[in-house]
Order: C-alpha cells, then sequence, then structure tokens
C-alpha cells in the first residue's frame, strides 16, 4: 500500500504539551539541596525496606473440611447478573469462598462468553463499604425484629381493609419467581396494587420485542438508541455485527451499517455512513426515505448530509434484495417503531423476529407506572407504599413532584441495597441482599431463563427481595432457595421430583434452564406495501436537550462504583463527571471552551452544566447525560457531576425542546483522560478500503537488523487486536482492573495523568458530517522484543521473560520512571501514592490472590496476565503437553464481546493470533522504531463511497 | 625544581588507608548480606510454638503415615493444605483420645473452634508457589521441607530462600526424583528415573514472571 490514509481529528489539535500542566515543573516549595538530602536519606534507607526477618503468623484450618477444600484452586459457579431487568449470565470465579471476577457465560447465548464493563465491574458493588449494613428507621439504626413488629401490627388492619391503600412499587423484572411472588401477594391482598417504574427505556414496542440476527443482515439501519452497547442483548448483537466486519484470510463478508442519531453513540460511531440528525427532523428524513423505496424520490427540504444518507441508503435497497434490518433506539416515538416494523416486514425477512416481550413492563396484574402511581396517591388512595429496588426520588422526572406525593405516605418502606435518596424519604429502610448473596431467577432478552445462585452468605444483615415479598404476605421468613425452587417445580415439563433434581442441577451447572421458549409469533408476510408517512414537525430554531443514559453508571445506580467512575467515557474520556456535549459550531457561537458551565433553563427548571465539545452531535442538539450529581449514593458517588434527571418532565422523558442554554461565565475543570499518554502525529490507528484488505499494510522492515532473531523453538506470546470490529465499549478496561487489581486512584490524580489502567483505549476522530469516521484503538503494553524500557532501567526491574513477555519486577523496581519516559506507546503506570484501599476495607476481598498488590513508588504495566500463563502452564505440564490455542486466555481477550483481542503462541502456525498476524492489513504500532511489538493491530477496514455489489440472486 | 605537595610515605599512607576502608565497608555489607540470609536469621531448625505437641516424627516416621493423608491438596493445588481437625480425628475419635496432649484437638472439635497453627514455613507474599507442579514434576517434599519425618517438633528444614529457589530453577534435574520417591520420608540420592519426561516447556523456569506476578 502507498500510503495508508492517515486519521485527522476533525477538530483542531487540543494538545499542545504531552505532559499535563505543572507535570515537569520544579515545585516552589523544595529547594534543590532539600531535594538532593532527601534523595540521599532515600537512597541509603532504600535497602533496608528489604530487610524485613519472615513473620510468625498462623494459620488456622477449618475443624471440618468443606465439601470440597477451600484450598483448591479457584472454582466457577454459574449465575447471572441483572441489567435492567434482564439476565446476563456470567460465571463467577471464587477463592477461599469469596467472589473475585466475573467472566461471560460462554454456554449463555446472550452473554456469549464476554461481558461489558458495567457487567465486569459489578464484583466491586458487592464488597461496596458504603451498602447499606441494616434496618432504618427514620434515620436511625433500627433492626428487623423492630420492623416485624411494627409492620405486624399494621398486618391486621390490611387484613381488615382487603389491604386497600396497600402499593409495591417496583423496577420491571424478567425474574419468574419474583413475579410469581408479587402476583401472590396481589392475590393475598386483593386491593393492593403494583405499580412498576424504570429509569430508562423499555425494549419492546407494544408487548413484542423485536429480536435481530445482524450476521445475516447485509444492510442495517439503525435510528437512535445503542443496540451494540446499551441494549439488553447487546452483547449477541455485537458479536453477531462483528462477524460481519472481521477480516479472516483476506477476506470480509462486508455488512453496510447506516445510522440516525442525535448525539454520537458507540454504535453510530460504527456506522458506514452516519447522519446526525435532530430527532424534530427524523420524521422528514423517514419520509423522503420512503419515498425512495416506492421508486418517488424527492429530497426536497433535505440539508446537504440529509441529502446524500438518503439517497446513499435508497440506492443500497435497490439492487437486488439485500437482507435490511431497522432498528430503532427506545427512546424514540411509537410511530418511529410502527415505521421500522413495517421496514422490517417489507426488507428484513428472516433477520428480524418479534417475540412476546420477556420484562413485566406489561403485566396484567400492573396497575402502571410512576404516573398512575402519583395520581393514586394525590386522591389518598395511597396508604402504605413498599419501594423494592427503586431509586424514584432519584431518577422521577421533576415535574412529577415524587418527594411531595410521598411526603403524603403515612408509611413508606424502601427495601434496597444503599441508603439512597429514596430511602431518606422513607419511614422504614431495609437492606436488600446482593444479587451475588441470594437465590434468584431472570430471563435475558432472549427468553432464556437463568438461576441466580449466591456465592457467598450476605455480609450484612439484608434478605432478598423475594423473601421481602414472600415475607409481607406470610409473616415468615422463608428462604430465597425454597421459593425459587418452588417456581421451577411447577414448571412445564417436570414430571417427577428426581427428574426436577436432575434439572436443577443441569441448569446451575450451565447456568441457563433447559426449557421450551415460547413459540415465536409469524413473521408478517413480506410484501411491498408502501412504509407510513410521518408527521412532519416544524423546526422551532431552539435547542434541544437529549437526556440520556450515561454509558458507565447508567441511570445513575453504579454511580458509587469507583472502577466505573475512573472509566474514560467512551468519546469524551472524561472520568468522575458528566458534562453537557455540544457540537463545536455551536459552542463556538456561544463562545464556549470545554468546561464552561452553561445554565439550560426549561419549564422552570434551571440546570447548570459543565460543556464539552464532541464531533458527531446534531446541530442545535445537547445532550445531558443522566445518572449523576447524587446525593445518597456514597462516599464515591456523592457530589460527582450534574443531575440531568431535574431536566426530566414525564411527558418527554427523552427530550426537551424548547431549552435555553445561557453561559454563565463559570468554569468547571472536567477531567479527561484524552490527552495523557498521546502518541499522536504518527500513523496509529489505519483503516483501509476493502480493496486493500490483501495488501501489506506494515511498513518495510530496516534492512539491517543488528538484534539477534527471537527463538522460534518455544512459546512465543503475541497479541492481536482488530481495530475494525472493536466498538471502544471499554469492557476490557475494567476486565483487567478486576483481574490485576489495579488501584482506583480518583479525580485528583487522574487529572495529574496518574490513572492507573494498565490498557487505554484511544480514539481518533476522522472525517465530517455523515463520513465521520471514529477508530477505538485498545493500547496494552506491546511487550517489544526491543523493548526500549528495558534498556534503561538502572536495577533491572524490567526485563525479558524467555517467551518475549516484558516483566515488570515489581520488588527491584526503585521508581526512577526512566522506563515510562523511553517508553514509546506510554503503557506504564506508576504507584505515586499507596492507592491501596485503607486496612479492613471489604473491597481487599475482590483482589486478585494470584496477583501482587504493588505498593507505592513502584511501576506497573500490562503482563499478559502472565498469572493466567502461569497457571495454563501449570496445568499443562502436570499433563506433559504443550498448552493448547486459546487455553489461555487474557482477562481483556475474555471480556471482549467482539473477539477483537485474541492472544496465544506466535510460534504456533496453527493459533489463531498467528493467523491474525499474517492478515495483509495487520500492523504494528510505531513498528518504524523496529521495537518489534508482539501486539499487533489489524487495520479497520471501511466501506468506500460505493455500496456493496449486489448479491447474486439464489 | 618543584617539590612534590605530599611525601612518598604521606601518599602511601593514604593509599592504605583508602584500601583499609574499601575493605571495611565491603567486609561489613558481606557480613551483613551473609547475616540476612543465614540459616539462623530465616529460623532455620527453630519450632514455634504450637497449640498441639504435634510430631512428624511419629507420624510420618514412626508411623510411616504419607503425606498426603494430612496435606490432601499438595497435588491438585498451589497450597499443600493443613489437616482439618476432623482429619485428626480420623485416628483420633478411636486412639488416645484421653491422652492430654490431645485434648486441644478434641476441644476444637467439641467446641467447632479451629486449631491456630503457627506457620513453620513461609514465602513472602510476591512470591507465587505452586506446589502441584513442583510435587507433578518431582520434586521430593524434603528437598525443600528438609527431614520433616526426623522432626519431633515442626520446624523449617530450608531457609526458603530465593537463592535455594533459583538453584534447583537454573538446573534442576539432578535434584528431581521418581514420582513413587516424592512422598519418601527420606531424600534419596538423587536419581532420576526415566519415567520422568524431559521439562521441554520448563524453559523459563529463571524468568523473573515465573514466581513474581
Amino acid at each position: 500500500m502507498s500510503a495508508p490514509p492517515l486519521l485527522h481529528p476533525s477538530i483542531p489539535p487540543l494538545r499542545s504539551d504531552e505532559f499535563p500542566a505543572g507535570a515537569a515543573q520544579w515545585p516552589p516549595d523544595l529547594s534543590r539541596r532539600d531535594f538532593v538530602q532527601l534523595m540521599s536519606a532515600s537512597l541509603a534507607l532504600a535497602g533496608l525496606t528489604g530487610c524485613g526477618r519472615p513473620t510468625l503468623d498462623k494459620i488456622v484450618p477449618s475443624v471440618a473440611a468443606p465439601e470440597k477444600s477451600p484450598s483448591a484452586n479457584a472454582r466457577w459457579y454459574a449465575t447471572a447478573v441483572p441489567s435492567e431487568g434482564y439476565a446476563r449470565g456470567v460465571l463467577v470465579k471464587t477463592v477461599d469462598g469469596r467472589p473475585i471476577k466475573l467472566e461471560g457465560n460462554p454456554d449463555h447465548p446472550e452473554s456469549v462468553g464476554a461481558t461489558d464493563a458495567i457487567t465486569q465491574a459489578a464484583i466491586l458493588s458487592l464488597y461496596d463499604p458504603d451498602r447499606s449494613p441494616a434496618p432504618r428507621r427514620r434515620g436511625e439504626t433500627s433492626s428487623w425484629h423492630r420492623f416485624e413488629t411494627e409492620w405486624n401490627e399494621m398486618r391486621g388492619a390490611l387484613a381488615t381493609t382487603r389491604s386497600a391503600g396497600f402499593a409495591v412499587l417496583t423496577e420491571p423484572t424478567t425474574s419468574p419467581t419474583l413475579r410469581r411472588e408479587i402476583h401472590a401477594l396481589l392475590d393475598a391482598y386483593p386491593e393492593a396494587r403494583w405499580y412498576q417504574h424504570t429509569a430508562l427505556g423499555r425494549y419492546d414496542n407494544a408487548g413484542l420485542q423485536p429480536d435481530y440476527d445482524f450476521a445475516a443482515a447485509d444492510v442495517i439501519l439503525a435510528i437512535g438508541g445503542d443496540c451494540f452497547h446499551q441494549h439488553p442483548a447487546a452483547l449477541r448483537y455485537a458479536r453477531a455485527f462483528a462477524s460481519r466486519r472481521r477480516v479472516e484470510h483476506g477476506s470480509v463478508n462486508l455488512n453496510r451499517f447506516y445510522a440516525i442519531e442525535p448525539t454520537l453513540t458507540l454504535t453510530g460511531a460504527l456506522a458506514d455512513v452516519r447522519l446526525a440528525l435532530a430527532p424534530h427532523r427524523l420524521a422528514r428524513v423517514l419520509n423522503q426515505l420512503a419515498d425512495s423505496f416506492d421508486g418517488a424520490p424527492n429530497t426536497a427540504g433535505l440539508s446537504v448530509d440529509e441529502r446524500s444518507f438518503v439517497e446513499r441508503f435508497a440506492r443500497e435497497l435497490a439492487g437486488g434484495r439485500p437482507a435490511a434490518a431497522c432498528v430503532v433506539g427506545a427512546e424514540c416515538d411509537a410511530e418511529i417503531h410502527a415505521w421500522a416494523e413495517d421496514f422490517n416486514a417489507r426488507f428484513a425477512g428472516n433477520v428480524v423476529q418479534a417475540s412476546k416481550a420477556v420484562r413485566s413492563d406489561d403485566d396484567p396484574r400492573c396497575r402502571g407506572s410512576l404516573a398512575e402511581f402519583i395520581e393514586d396517591v394525590n386522591s389518598g388512595t395511597v396508604t402504605t407504599l413498599a419501594i423494592l429496588g427503586a431509586n424514584p426520588i432519584y431518577t422521577s422526572a421533576a415535574d412529577q413532584d415524587l418527594p411531595g406525593a410521598l411526603r403524603r405516605i403515612p408509611m413508606v418502606v424502601h427495601f434496597g441495597e444503599h441508603v439512597d435518596e429514596t430511602a431518606s424519604m422513607a419511614q422504614w429502610h431495609l437492606p436488600a441482599a446482593h444479587f451475588l448473596e441470594s437465590w434468584g431467577d431472570l430471563r435475558s432478552y432472549g427468553g432464556l431463563a437463568t438461576i441466580q445462585q449466591p456465592l457467598l452468605e450476605p455480609l450484612h444483615d439484608s434478605r432478598s427481595a423475594l423473601q421481602f415479598l414472600n415475607w409481607l404476605r406470610t409473616g415468615i421468613w422463608s428462604s430465597s432457595y425454597d421459593l425459587v425452587r418452588d417456581t421451577w417445580r411447577s414448571a412445564s415439563g417436570v414430571a417427577t421430583a428426581s427428574d426436577f433434581e436432575a434439572r436443577w442441577h443441569a441448569a446451575l451447572d450451565r447456568g441457563v434452564v433447559d426449557e421450551p421458549l415460547p413459540p415465536r409469533p409469524e413473521n408478517r408476510a413480506a410484501g411491498s406495501d408502501p412504509l407510513p408517512r410521518l408527521d412532519v414537525a416544524d423546526d422551532t430554531g431552539t435547542i434541544t436537550v437529549l437526556l440520556r443514559a450515561d454509558s458507565n453508571v447508567g441511570d445513575g445506580r453504579w454511580a458509587n462504583n469507583a472502577w466505573l467512575q475512573e472509566l474514560p467515557r467512551p468519546f469524551t474520556t472524561i472520568v468522575w463527571d458528566n458534562a453537557a456535549l455540544i457540537d463545536r459550531t455551536q459552542a463556538e457561537a456561544m463562545g464556549l471552551t470545554n468546561g464552561d458551565i452553561v445554565a439550560c433553563e426549561v419549564g422552570g427548571i434551571s440546570v447548570e452544566a459543565p460543556i464539552w465539545i464532541l464531533p458527531g452531535q446534531a446541530p442545535g442538539c445537547v445532550t445531558f447525560p443522566l445518572g449523576y450529581g447524587r446525593t445518597a449514593a456514597g462516599q464515591v458517588g456523592n457530589g460527582c457531576g450534574f443531575n440531568a434527571y431535574r431536566l426530566r418532565s414525564a411527558a418527554s422523558p427523552w427530550m426537551r425542546t424548547g431549552v435555553t442554554v445561557r453561559k454563565t461565565g463559570k468554569k468547571h475543570s472536567l477531567v479527561s483522560t484524552q490527552e495523557h499518554f498521546t502518541m499522536d502525529g504518527r500513523d496509529l490507528a489505519r483503516t483501509v478500503q476493502p480493496h486493500e484488505i490483501t495488501q501489506r499494510a506494515d511498513r518495510p522492515k530496516p534492512a539491517t537488523d543488528l538484534f539477534p532473531a527471537w527463538p522460534r523453538d518455544r512459546y512465543a506470546w503475541g497479541m492481536s487486536i482488530d481495530l475494525g470490529t472493536c466498538t471502544g465499549c471499554s469492557a476490557c478496561i475494567v476486565a483487567c482492573q478486576a483481574e490485576n487489581n489495579i488501584p482506583v486512584v480518583g479525580r485528583d490524580q487522574v487529572a495529574r495523568g496518574r490513572e492507573m489502567h494498565w490498557l487505554r483505549v484511544d480514539r481518533y476522530f476522522g472525517g465530517e458530517g455523515t463520513a465521520l469516521r471514529v477508530v477505538h484503538q485498545p493500547v496494552p503494553c506491546m511487550h517489544c522484543e526491543n523493548a526500549p524500557c528495558e534498556a534503561v532501567c538502572p536495577v533491572a526491574a524490567t526485563v525479558h521473560s524467555s517467551e518475549g513477555l516484558n516483566d515488570m519486577v515489581y520488588n527491584r523496581c526503585v521508581g526512577t520512571r526512566y522506563c515510562s519516559n523511553n517508553c514509546p506507546y506510554k503503557v506504564r503506570r506508576f504507584n505515586f501514592f499507596d492507592y491501596r484501599a485503607p486496612q479492613g476495607s471489604p473491597v481487599y476481598l475482590q483482589s486478585n490472590p494470584d496477583v501482587t498488590i504493588r505498593e507505592r513508588g513502584v511501576m506497573e504495566k500490562c503482563t499478559y496476565c502472565v498469572q493466567r500463563i502461569n497457571a495454563g502452564r501449570v496445568a499443562a505440564e502436570k499433563e506433559n503437553r504443550r498448552i493448547r490455542d486459546g487455553e489461555i486466555r487474557t482477562a481483556c481477550q475474555q471480556a471482549c464481546p467482539v473477539e477483537a483481542i485474541v492472544f496465544g503462541d506466535l510460534n504456533d502456525p496453527t493459533s489463531r493470533v498467528f493467523a491474525r498476524q499474517r492478515e495483509g492489513i495487520s500492523y504494528a504500532l510505531l513498528g518504524e522504531l523496529n521495537t518489534r511489538p508482539r501486539t499487533q493491530y489489524l487495520a479497520k477496514v471501511v466501506a468506500g463511497s460505493a455500496p456493496n455489489p449486489a448479491p447474486e440472486p439464489a | 625544581m618543584n617539590r612534590p605537595l605530599f611525601t612518598a610515605r604521606t601518599t602511601h599512607g593514604v593509599r592504605i588507608a583508602i584500601l583499609g576502608c574499601v575493605l571495611t565497608v565491603g567486609a561489613a555489607a558481606f557480613t551483613v548480606f551473609e547475616y540476612y540470609r543465614s540459616p539462623y536469621w530465616n529460623r532455620v531448625g527453630l519450632a514455634p510454638d504450637q497449640p498441639v505437641l504435634f510430631s512428624h516424627r511419629h507420624h510420618a516416621g514412626e508411623l510411616r503415615i504419607d503425606c498426603r493423608f494430612c496435606h490432601s491438596t499438595v497435588e491438585s493445588s498451589a497450597r499443600a493444605g493443613l489437616p482439618s481437625t476432623q482429619t485428626c480425628l480420623v485416628c483420633h475419635s478411636q486412639l488416645f483420645r484421653d491422652a492430654p496432649l490431645l485434648q486441644p484437638v478434641i476441644r476444637s472439635a467439641e467446641e467447632n473452634v479451629p486449631l491456630s497453627w503457627s506457620r513453620v514455613n513461609t514465602l513472602p507474599d510476591h512470591v507465587h508457589f505452586d506446589h502441584s507442579i513442583h510435587v507433578a514434576k518431582g520434586v521430593a517434599c524434603a528437598s525443600c521441607h528438609g527431614e520433616v519425618s526426623d522432626m519431633a517438633l515442626t520446624a523449617k528444614g530450608h531457609a526458603l530462600t530465593m537463592r535455594e529457589c533459583l538453584d534447583c530453577h537454573r538446573d534442576p534435574e539432578p535434584r528431581r526424583v521418581a514420582h513413587a520417591q516424592v512422598f519418601s520420608r527420606r531424600t534419596t540420592s538423587a536419581t532420576v528415573s526415566c519415567a520422568i519426561l524431559e521439562p521441554v516447556h520448563a524453559r523459563p523456569l529463571t524468568n523473573c514472571s515465573t514466581c513474581h506476578h
């Protein structure tokens, strides 16, 4: 290839200096003489730190050994993580009886063996020191016994009135047992009412949820949403989509992806053609698309970008009949969903299948949502309320005045894991067990059920939601285990008791219940009916505010999870904060720069928010991420960001029009990692056109190489990262953090460029308008064969292993940081302080015992998960064989939903990583430096301007 | 003609003094270093106080009970494992029930309070040692733990310094024994059985990350 296309940022360079401000300056209060004195003293004393005499500590064996000895190696249990009520199948790694890591369950079709960032971080929430330890009555610590006494006094009164005035508020759930318990409660208390509240969207359309086979779709049109990132089936969808983007043996069956969205999402960033469109323009564009399908193209009234999008998409569908699927985001209106349904009936064939909604949103026993609830409270028909799991005080719309409504209810019981905003409004708060502490069951988006099994005894005096509901009805504390088993014992297809036991154990073992799925309704016959035309709204000329779930903390429930707080947001790379995302043109027109605080006013409510300029925003649209500004999240999440829920209205939860945005002149220092560890100005993230796939992308190697060749007779560990399939979801970063005991350093330290993530995801913007191109590039340690870091270490703390690993020896490291200076990839991280959690913190229970916890003054970096390599080697050596390909998977590889990361032995010609590094589009990052990195990248294949050739008729 | 600033005698004296300093510092460093690595500093041969006066000499030496009877996970896990109280009671629910020496064990079982032993052999936290692979590759227990079956009170048999690890990792072959002899009570002369496969994949034994990660 002559010159691989270089991505140019569409925005002017923001970076002026490699180092954050102040990093290279001499501190003013330290004289040179003091410095030399301190350094000599440190040097003199440094040697003594290793001189501890071996201590005499205690070892305590158990009295009676458990069924399987606790000193055996790690064990895995299958369970499910709730994600907006849906199941994510996981395997939990436990060591010595404490769960330490979640991995995707390969047997679970919805998890496909992978995880997202939130699932990876869910393990930390189990050990959250801020979890509620005990029941609280009006803010004072109390006991379950007192609650039981108080409630039992009311129980008689409830029975006499047929429990009129009793209400239960839950989140929508897929759990069969939870639904059974709620129904039983409603049966026992005929006048009781059940309401459901979720701050996020619904994934069904009037009881039917569309399900997509993206591997079979040749053309995909996404309207809003974020189906490859924030969707209950995102992992499966992303895996299927990636199968049409992955180059294997020089070929790829490329699909075409079109996206219309008002604000940049990870899904939209994958699109070949992406139209940034304000919501009020959507109807117009879809009408024009419909016109084009009917052979009457009409592009009047469209902007240049819109016209080009419509023409290209129409051309895509014109030739032949590719399977085209349209996927619509949960935040879109019902008529858009209806439009997509008609589109799919006409073009999608069997790519889209509708099935009955899995979640309880439309349960006939449910009285309604928060709106109906508030109506009932205001009419005085609710006197006793139990809130399970939800945090409606924080997530309700400002115009609903839920706090006022709750104040009118004499008895509010909040049952949840944290003493959150809602708990502080309730008479009683009761601690709920974590999902890793109790039995339960959940269904995935596809409808498959998983039995959740507890991994440890509850850390606190907490009960499960199933137990609590059952107790409300019966007054007896049953075990969740019995409740879940009762549900499945009466499930269809169970014949005998022994049959049930066998099925039960099989379900626990596999993590999926083997049961027939309900039949799917037949797809509508494919026709060529014209698509419906939508009502076109007029442009009001005002600013539209878009309200979206934050990609890390979701609706706010993960706000107290430090891993997710410190995980850079996919595009902005902001940490510990949210910011209003705004287009550059608009920001310039208003004289705004990053961090300027604007006051956003609508409907009499004003919210102040710092702004962040992001490419890909639709004109006139400002995005406000939800989930921040919490006041009772805990010590991690309190006081971070601003609360965008205040801009929500019950009628229009996802956007507000007619908003005034005003510059306040104040500034907030947002912390973003985008300028940290930069390597820009070089050809780093490469893209190729489809016809260039087979050409060699790598630069020619230097003619002479003075370094000896690497031996071929042993393992040579290497990695290949596929930029073409990487979605930038950051699951790898959190997986790495969980696996390798990587500390969280906090906002101030990140601002100084001291974040500790061993793996970072760089992102590059290129192109403009519909050709906006985003490339995400995960950058771990490259494990260079000629590693520049090793040559400069004065104490040989970083050395090469015989298998090509760049080993880091923490005990030798004296913290000169020369290695980091000399690393061209900037992947080394230094412990500037003792970042370990305080002594006695439950967070330690999460630590991986196979990885050393680093102390202050020590350099660290990606090890290719050497502890996993060693474990794999031990297993193989016991059987006197070589390690098989795929037997060792790094944490990042295991988490990746799209299999963008492959790790293995480069000396094994049958290994996947060998095949990938032999692809023509495989290249080494900064290969011209002759560092010979073991990690290589596959360039991203971007479709050219012409649509795919029409497939041959079958 | 200029006279030298210092006489030859002075220069000579200074030279000897400098050499003396260097030698003294060197000797001091050597002494400290050797002391630090000495068996004494590493508590070799010192038996710490234990809740039960358990004798390996009696159980392993005289009664010839296999190591794995009590240290049951040594072949499957990184840790060899310490016997639970119930393991002791496999025999002692019948034998010597009333012996005063055994009372802590009986009490532990009755009160369901585990015995709290003093650790004898220990490695620093940044060392990741795996018993199972060493046993599988023919490293005898006695190679690291010494002649435990001769110990009336259990003490450290070797200093377990990094030098000892490396001595073996650099050249394991002479120290490996046939699998049948791994758990034998005495270190046999180093005879490698033909049954042991060549450690073809075990090249990286001296890589730092083999033990430190």
